[in-house]
Parts: C-alpha cells; structure tokens; sequence
C-alpha cells in the first residue's frame, strides 16, 4: 500500500490527531510510571528513530537500499567522543559536528557509489561499514583501537556562564525525546515538501521522474547525505549515552537493525518507522532471556515480516484505523 | 624474497579456490532467485560442523566425513529452499535480503546453542607437507586447488550442456518467459540452491584441515569474503566469479604479508569499491544485467 493510499483510507473523521496528541503526552509522562530499565529500552528505541528516519528517507522515499547507515553511525559517535574527549566542547557542539561530519563524508562516498545500479550500489554499501570498521581498529593514534574511547562526558551545555549536566536516565530520556521529536517534524517537513514528491517520483519510476525535469543525480546524492546526517546524529547521542564507543559500532548489525525498523514499521511511512523502533526495542528486550535464542526467534521473526507483512505493519495500522472509523 | 612472493602467490591460490567454490554457488543462487544470499557462508559453517561431528563423536575417516557434511548439509538446505528461497522468486531485493539474514541468524545461533560457542579442533584431512616444483605445500592444499578446478569445470560442463543447466541460464535470463514455455521455475530455483549450498558445504569441509578450527560464528566472515567476489565476478557470471576469486585470494595473501594481517579482511571490500569505479558493472561484464 502506497502512503497516498494509506491517507485516502483515512480521511473522514480523522482520528490520527488526537492519537498523536495522546501518544506525545503520554511520551511526556513516561518516567512517572515506567522504571529504569524500559526507559532505557525506550531511549535506545528513540536514538535508532534518527538513522531510521534517514534510511526511510533514502529507502521509503527515494528507493535506494542502503546498508551504510552502520558506517554514518559509527563516524558521528566517533566525532562527537573525540570532540568531547579531546576538547571538552558542550553537548550541542560534537552533536551538530557528528551530524555535519557524517554528511560531508557522505558527499565523497556517494558519487562513486550512487552511479552503481541496485545490487552493487548494496554491497558497496556494505563495504563503508567494513571499511570503516577497519578504520577505526587500526588508526590507533586516534581511535585507540580495540579499546575503544571511554569516559565519554555525559551531554552538558553551557550558556555564558550556566552549565547543566543532563546525567540521569529520566534527564537523559527528555533530551532524546526532544531530539527525536525534532528530528521527526524535519523527516515529515522533507517529504511533504515538493521536494519530498520529487522523492517519490524517483523511487517510483526514475526514467519517468528525471524526463520530467527533476534532477534525479542531484536529488539521490542530497537524500543520502542527509540520510547520513541523521545516522551521524543518531551515533552522537549513542556515544554520549553510553559513554563509550568501540570500532564495534560499526556493524553490520546496526545496519540491519534499522532495515528492519524501516521495513518491519513500513517504509515510506512517517508514523511507521515510529512504530518499528518501538516494536524493534520491544522485540529484542522481550527476547533477552538467552542470547542464542534471542537471535533464533530474531531470525523467525525476520522471515515472518518478510513473507507475512511484506509491507510492514502499516498497513495494519491503517486497517486499525479504518475500523475503529467504522464503529463510530 | 622472489621466493616469498612466490609462496605467497601460491597461498593465495589456495584460498581463492576456497573463495571460487563457495563464490561460484552465491552467483548461480543470484542468478536465479535475484537475491543476494547473506546465509550463504552458514552453509559453509554447516558443511565443517557437519565433517566435525562425524570425525570427532563418530571417529570416521576424513572422506567419509566430507559426504557426511556436505549430505547433512544439503538436508538442510532442502528445508531452507522449500520454506524460504523458493519464495523469494520473483521478491523485492529487501525481502531477500531479510529473509536470508534471517535463515543466516538461524542456522549459526542453532549450531552455537547446539555445540557452543567455543572453537573446535578439527583433526582430520591430509595435513602432511610435500614438495612440488621446490614448494612445500600441505597435500590438504593440493586436494583444494584440485578440486577447486574440478568443480570449476564440472560446473561449466552442466551449466552448458546438462538439461538443469540450460534451465537454469534460462531462468537467470528470463523468469515469465521459462514459465511460457514450461520451465517449472521454482524446481529450477530449489535445485540451484542446492547445488550452491552444497558447494559452500564442500569448500567448508575441505578448508577445514588447513584452518584447524571450527566455531559457529566462521560462516559470517566467508559471506563478507564471497559478497565483494561475485560482485566484481559479475553476478551470475561463473567464470567472472572464479578469476575474482583467484584475484581476491592473490591479494589478500599478498596483502597479509606485506602490508598487515590487521588489513587481511578489508582487502575484498576495498578492492570491490575500486573496481566498481573503474568498471561499474563488474570485471566481466560488458552492460549491467542486474
């Protein structure tokens, strides 16, 4: 189901506002009622929303299948540690700077590869992540290696002469709240802008879009960069979060994991890939009793999502809505 | 020091037969199903476990560990087609990129919670050194470039000649219209897969000697080894993906010793990303075909 489908099923009495309004509000007051372990699960959901949301913008919108979201990761937690360990410059500064980063360094690595057609574009991807891995093993003079960069400061801002540690979870919890619903108004400003319906057209039918004057080159290589950018951003609030960062951040995994948000949510969809992170995060602590089972019923799941909802589980939420239309 | 390179050359040899033969079945199963297997290094993994198993709680000989390994191997992926590749056919790139991500989960996180996670000593295979032409080689190296050729050519006279073959390079030219003229797609599709997956199994076995030991998590570094291969091969190309192969060994061989182990795993990737800008669809391939 298309996303223009998904709002023509719901116009009518249009119930999502509200739902929005109470989900937001119920996001506020969380901590009152939920303990420290599920807000930790809830804030590890939010911070993989910023390179989800990149990846739905570059997969959902634009049709490209990246797996390089990993790498954009990896490079903005990197940035952000460094600054922060070396500088001790606030929270904002190695935020912004892991953002900016991430999409400059997209720039490069996107000419080459964007002109590569869908399977080796996938695998060229993939190949940033192993690289950059390799990267940040071996360039110990700045990455420590193996050992990773530890004591990353926990995020502080400084205005003139007040300075404010956020260092609790609930603290911790409000600030990623706030980023992540920013990031998510600038997702759903992208896409309804005429550039976002430019968008669409190429993922639909490139041929098509770029004979009717959009500048498809132009366009994909400005998608991925931001998409990297929200990655870069993501990988940020990850470093400081856990205040550590291991050339284990760029893995394969992390890839993976924000194709199934994507895709498990549904791809080109705002509220789907909202949805998918929470599910994700639900998903993998409810499946915490063994490891090895957990990756078990992880990969049963996969095929499931796959073969079940091959569109996600969009679609069941707008079959959701439409029948709770139908009561009223 | 010519000496070294030399070696080191014939090293790489070896294990860009490895590569080729677990490479070569990735390429056949993209060919026809369009989907880049990410579980393929498992069956890899299956193959050697299987081989372990049958020396070390059963104390049979080599050989008869190899077919043990490579027939449990293809029970498995028996199952796997029937339940998972043949529905690919005709999917979206991302569904088969989830769903063998998926079937690759499985099958590693089933053989750890089944043997553990800790590395196993595989005692079998002919590990005595010989002489050829003044090198001293491991016979168990022989055996791989030999087979390695033998698969190669074997794999070359089915796909030209045989039946199945032909049917297979038809369905990897043209899915509606095999099923026009009555090529029953998704048999052609099983039995592809297969064939790769038993293949991969063979390539695990007979590395398994030279590597010594065996873990659960081994069949993910063959994936990330074999993707760049049947890329720069020239997806569905099988004589593209055996010179990749070669190149790929050679170069990693080489670059181990003279530039860093460290660097070892990196070289598949970067050498992808080189050739990719230079030639977009791979060595071989004059246009892109997928």
């Amino acid at each position: 189901m298309t996303p223009a489908e998904l709002t023509a099923t719901t116009t009518g009495r249009d119930l999502r506002v509200p739902f929005g309004i109470a989900l937001i509000a119920l996001a506020c007051i969380a901590p009152l009622f939920l303990g420290n372990y599920p807000l930790h699960a809830i804030i590890i959901a939010l911070i993989f929303l910023l390179p989800a949301h990149g990846l739905n913008l570059l997969l959902g919108y634009t049709g490209l299948l990246s797996l390089a979201q990993a790498a954009f990761f990896g490079i903005g937690a990197y940035t952000s540690a460094l600054l922060a360990v070396h500088f001790g410059t606030p929270f904002y500064v190695n935020f912004l700077a892991a953002g900016l980063m991430a999409g400059a360094i997209a720039l490069p690595l996107g000419i080459p590869a964007l002109r590569l057609r869908a399977t080796s574009f996938v695998m060229c991807t993939l190949g940033f992540v192993i690289i950059g891995q390799a990267i940040a093993k071996n360039w110990i003079s700045l990455t420590r290696g193996d050992m990773g960069l530890a004591a990353i400061p926990k995020p502080w801002f400084a205005l003139g002469p007040a300075s404010f540690t956020v260092s609790g979870t609930v603290s911790f919890y409000y600030l990623v709240l706030a980023i992540a619903a920013i990031a998510t108004l600038v997702a759903y400003l992208i896409v309804r802008s005429p550039a976002g319906r430019n968008m669409i057209a190429i993922r639909e039918n490139e041929t098509l879009a770029e004979s009717v004057g959009i500048p498809t080159w132009y366009y994909k290589l400005v998608v991925f960069m931001i998409s990297a950018a929200f990655a870069g951003l993501g990988g940020s609030l990850y470093a400081h979060y856990l205040t550590v960062v291991s050339p284990l951040t760029f893995q394969m995994y992390y890839s993976t994991t924000m194709l199934i948000i994507v895709l498990g949510g549904g791809a080109g969809t705002i509220s789907g890939v909202i949805f998918g992170s929470l599910l994700f995060v639900g998903l993998t602590e409810a499946l915490r009793v063994a490891p090895e089972l957990r990756m078990i019923a992880y990969g049963f799941f996969l095929l499931g999502l796959v073969f079940w909802f091959p569109s996600g589980f969009a679609p069941l939420i707008a079959r959701f809505w439409s029948f709770l239309e139908r009561r009223k | 020091m010519f000496y070294t390179i030399i070696e080191q050359v014939v090293n790489g040899i070896v294990s860009g037969s490895v590569y080729a033969i677990v490479a070569v079945g990735m390429t056949m199963i993209f060919g026809v199903l369009r989907a880049i297997n990410f579980a393929h290094g498992e069956y890899y993994m299956l193959g050697t476990f299987g081989a372990w198993f049958a020396i070390d709680y059963f104390d049979l000989p080599y050989p008869v560990a190899v077919v043990i390994g490579v027939v449990a191997t293809a029970v498995i992926a028996v199952v796997v087609g029937n339940f998972v590749m043949q529905r690919i056919v005709g999917a979206p790139a991302e569904a088969g990129v989830l769903a063998t991500l998926g079937v690759a989960l499985i099958l590693q996180n089933t053989v750890i919670l089944l043997f553990g996670g800790s590395y196993k000593f595989f005692s079998g295979g002919y590990i005595e050194p010989v002489s050829v032409f003044g090198f001293t080689l491991a016979e168990q190296r022989i055996l791989i470039i030999i087979v390695g050729l033998v698969t190669f050519v074997g794999l070359e006279l089915m796909v030209t000649y045989s039946r199945m073959g032909k049917a297979m390079r038809a369905v990897s030219q043209n899915i509606e219209c095999c099923a026009v003229v009555g090529i029953d797609v998704r048999h052609i599709a099983l039995w592809t897969f297969i064939v790769g997956a038993c293949l991969a199994a063979l390539s695990g076995v007979l590395t398994a000697p030279v590597n010594v030991s065996v873990y659960g998590g081994m069949g993910e570094l063959i994936t990330f080894k074999t993707l760049p291969i049947i890329i720069m091969g020239g997806l569905g190309n099988v004589r593209g993906t055996f010179v990749a192969a070669m190149i790929l060994g050679i170069a990693e061989s080489l670059v181990a010793t003279y530039v860093g182990l460290q660097f070892r795993d990196t070289v598949g990737f970067a050498t992808l990303m080189l050739v990719l800008m230079w030639r977009p669809h791979g060595l071989f391939s004059a246009q892109a075909r997928f």
